[in-house]
């Protein structure tokens, strides 16, 4: 089979040995790559039950068939493990050249297993002490860069924060807390290089479809990525009443317009930059008036949860929080959800000496990444915090299945609500663009009903087949026909009779390993939905005034995205589903 | 339309709040009847979902009717800029179920009606009747010539006149303020072309809204907002047709279409 290696690296850190594992080329069709192939290496080698962070536990790293083609944004790899913080399934993906030097591997994918004596690194095809721990991710990619590319955690995995990241080329694999998984292992970095090229079916047409797609990229399809960047969306949620505020307490900020980088003018240094292999360029730096000289990488996700979330409406203070984060290796997101639950909380009388709306958040991310004092507790994530706090404190915690949410309101997003409620991963702007269709005259946002259903569903098959190809959901505007496209470029890359049908068996076949996977590892029916404050509050302001997500309404439209999945109405796979995604993909998954 | 009448602004207040703060001194309740589905601005009344939609205006009016506990009951459409007080009172005055009558057509939604008209609706529509007027004739209604109210005014302020167009819409509000002005926000990329984020403009036609706007032609295509952009009504509604109106005081928001990370 082109395009891949049909084998990976399996690393047991415990006795520092590794060898190569055969997959089936079954598997890797039916899988593709990604977080495809990751969640059944998660699958394969996880023991049932295992604790995330356990030894036992598997971290993958997975490459897939376009990793180190031309094809735009696709030196993606995706990190799966279970979730430090959900328990469940958690897959994060990341641009950069550590795919293609990991690629080049001769390995379709890298699983460690163990966990190391003392902390250490994997360079160069050993196990070896590492002098880097206590230090930046950065610091120590940029350290070992002689020896190849690394993916490596920062001080917050290192001290087991539960929303840790693991990072390479300064590009976070963010979600979920895998960092926290790696630090587990006491491995502060796997250093990948390799010199051996994989052949694809066509090379000739690759290269045509290639430089077609390259051109697309450039085109109208990403310009809001190019010119503006993800932070365009700031200030137009905020004005359509869907800007998370005040840990979900409003859903428009006063302060909108001072954060919106459309509204500085050329009052601060600009930079814009690219991920490896990435022809769209959608990274846009900003520096703090307070240091010039060193522009930093800001997202909408970051600008809403360390700003808006928390109420600091000062960018400088955003984006030196931004920074911290990524210093420390923190999810911006859960990070700053944490933070704002806990400022709701201190403002409630719950958490003395707890963080406070509009405060500094720089120091606080420090004391969680070293797990000081009350960063210790903020450290576990909202649901944690919540359910130590107890009363009716959970209702407020802005999390689903323990992952904190993304800078989408519910309530006046009701697709997106559906999405967030249902996520595998946990409430997941990434692994559902449910949201897309709240942005359009597809359905009614502000009620959610069966159209929502089919928008959510579709959204989530969208992004499994992306997230397996992979590429990046940037360029999906610059495909008439995903499906029918993809299935020409596997056919180019990997061979064989690939089309749109069998492109769409496989975004299926991973949604539904991933739910399986989920029920295995103890999901309950009650884990889908959302905090109770959702649903039991009206926006009370902004746009979206007196807006209701009512639970009846959320409770019926998951019932029908259960039915719309052919799985059962309380959202458990069917059993015979089950033992035939057993079968096919030589895997056990029915506990028991 | 394009959009419900209800929500039109109109000068400082939606449609349905001008009507309702309109008649809310003049009488003991207010009832506004409306569908299932459609949301309405807080209001000083009484709420009624009409429970037969399907069964056309005089169905609306027997809901409506159900709901009152008064004698006489006035009623009008939700497009009724030029609702007056006297003309209610007027109406009233005739102490009987009375419509106006202008160019031949009884206005059968700017009328009183009484107490016994949920009862006798109920028994039209169980005979398959489903005009208004029907009722109006059942209760041996007074037709009075327009020309004969005091309080009726002239021309096209008529209190029962409305608008079915948005042109007509607009050409109402025009009469009131030739100088209506409406707002666009322009955000995100359309912002980066613009001197001003916020630009005041002559209330128009959404298509005339854009197209007074910093690189308005790269906002329509097709007879249409640009699909790479999104247009929003107050922060609510998102809307591509060029025809809707946009009135006086309104503000709309032009996005990007990609939302979303």
């Amino acid at each position: 089979m082109y395009g891949c290696h049909g084998r990976y690296l399996r690393i047991d850190l415990s006795a520092g040995i590794a060898e190569h594992v055969v997959i089936d080329p079954a598997i890797s069709r039916a899988l593709l790559g990604g977080v495809g192939l990751g969640t059944w290496l998660l699958a394969r080698e996880a023991p049932v039950g295992v604790d995330p962070l356990a030894p036992e536990a598997p971290l993958v790293f997975a490459f897939s068939p376009l990793v180190g083609t031309g094809i735009t944004t696709s030196a993606k790899f995706a990190v799966v493990a279970k979730s430090p913080l959900t328990g469940l399934v958690c897959d994060a993906l990341a641009s950069s050249h550590f795919a293609i030097a990991g690629k080049r591997m001769g390995v379709d994918a890298i699983v460690l297993v163990g966990a190391c004596a003392e902390p250490s690194e994997w360079v160069a095809g050993r196990l070896r002490p590492t002098a880097w721990w206590g230090r930046s991710a950065e610091e120590t990619g940029e350290g070992l860069s002689h020896a190849g590319s690394a993916a490596a955690i920062g001080i917050a995995g290192e001290h087991l924060v539960r929303y840790a990241t693991i990072s390479a080329d300064g590009r976070h694999a963010g979600r979920g807390g895998l960092g926290a998984v790696m630090g587990a292992k006491k491995l502060k970095a796997l250093v990948v290089a390799g010199d051996q090229e994989t052949p694809v079916a066509d090379p000739e047409a690759l290269a045509r479809r290639a430089a077609d797609l390259r051109a697309r990229a450039a085109g109208p399809a990403t310009a809001k990525y190019r010119e503006l960047g993800t932070v365009g969306n700031l200030l137009a949620f905020d004005r359509l009443g869907a800007l998370p505020t005040r840990n979900f307490q409003a859903s428009h900020f006063e302060g909108a317009s001072r954060l919106a980088p459309e509204r500085w003018g050329g009052e601060r240094a600009h930079r814009r930059a690219a991920c490896a292999h990435c022809t769209i360029g959608c990274e846009q730096r900003y520096a703090s008036t307070h240091d010039r000289d060193r522009p930093i990488r800001i997202e909408y996700e970051s600008q809403f949860a360390l700003g808006s979330l928390c109420s600091v409406d000062d960018p400088d203070a955003v984006i030196e929080a931004s920074a911290a984060c990524d210093v420390l290796g923190l999810d911006t997101i859960s990070a700053g959800g944490t933070l704002a639950f806990a400022m709701e909380c201190r403002e409630r009388g719950e958490l003395e000496g707890g963080p406070r709306f509009g405060e500094d958040l720089v120091p606080w991310l420090d004391a969680i990444a070293r797990r000081r004092d009350l960063g210790d507790r903020l450290a576990e994530g909202s649901r944690r915090l919540a359910k130590e706090i107890g009363g009716d404190a959970l209702a407020r915690a802005p999390q689903v299945k323990g992952l904190e949410m993304p800078g989408y309101e519910p309530r006046s997003l009701q697709t997106m609500a559906l999405g967030l409620a249902v996520g595998t991963r946990g409430a997941d702007h990434n692994r559902s663009g449910a949201y897309e269709a709240d942005f359009s005259e597809e359905v009614d946002r502000l009620r959610g009903d069966a159209r929502s259903v089919a928008a959510a569903v579709a959204s989530e098959d969208r992004s499994a087949l992306l997230d397996s190809l992979v590429l990046c959901k940037f360029v999906r505007g610059v495909f008439d026909d995903l499906e029918d496209e993809a299935a020409a470029i596997l056919r180019e890359v990997v061979g064989g009779s690939f089309d749109a049908d069998d492109l769409r068996a496989i975004a299926r076949r991973v949604v539904d390993l991933r739910k399986a996977l989920n029920i295995r590892e103890g999901w309950q029916p009650s884990d889908d939905g959302l905090p109770a404050r959702f649903t039991d509050e009206p926006l009370t302001s902004g746009p979206a005034v007196g807006v209701r997500l009512p639970a009846e309404r959320l409770a019926e439209m998951i019932r029908s995205y259960n039915r719309a999945r052919d799985w059962e109405d309380d959202g458990h796979v069917p059993t015979e589903r089950l033992a035939a995604l057993e079968r096919e993909l030589g895997l056990r998954l029915q506990a028991g | 339309m394009g959009r419900p009448k209800a929500w039109l602004p109109w000068f400082g207040k939606t449609m349905v709040e001008h009507v309702v703060d309109t008649l809310r001194p003049l009488v003991d309740e207010v009832i506004v009847v409306t569908s299932e589905s459609l949301d309405l601005p807080s209001l000083d009344a009484t709420v009624v979902r009409d429970a037969e939609p399907e069964r056309g205006p005089l169905a609306g009016l027997r809901d409506g009717l159900s709901a009152a506990t008064t004698a006489r009951i006035f009623t009008t459409s939700t497009d009724a800029p030029w609702l007056r007080a006297a003309f209610v009172d007027e109406l009233f005055s005739r102490g009987r179920a009375c419509a106006p009558v202008a160019g031949g057509h009884v206005q059968v939604l700017s009328a009183v009606y009484t107490g016994e008209g949920a009862a006798l609706a109920a028994d039209l529509l169980d005979t398959g009747r489903s005009r208004p007027l029907d009722l109006l004739e059942a209760l041996d209604y007074e037709a009075i010539e327009a020309a004969s109210l005091a309080s009726a005014g002239a021309g096209a302020s008529a209190p029962w006149d409305g608008f079915n167009t948005p042109a007509a819409y607009l050409d109402a509000v025009r009469s009131v303020d030739p100088e209506a002005r409406c707002e666009a926000e322009l955000l995100g990329r359309a912002a980066l072309r613009a001197d001003e984020p916020v630009v005041s403009l002559p209330v128009g036609s959404l298509g005339d809204v854009l197209a007074a706007l910093p690189a308005g032609a790269d906002l329509v295509e097709g007879g249409r907002v640009a699909r790479r952009h999104l247009v929003s009504l107050g922060g609510r509604d998102l809307v591509r047709d060029l025809a809707l109106p946009i009135g006086p005081g309104e503000r709309i928001s032009v996005l990007d279409a990609q939302a979303g990370g």
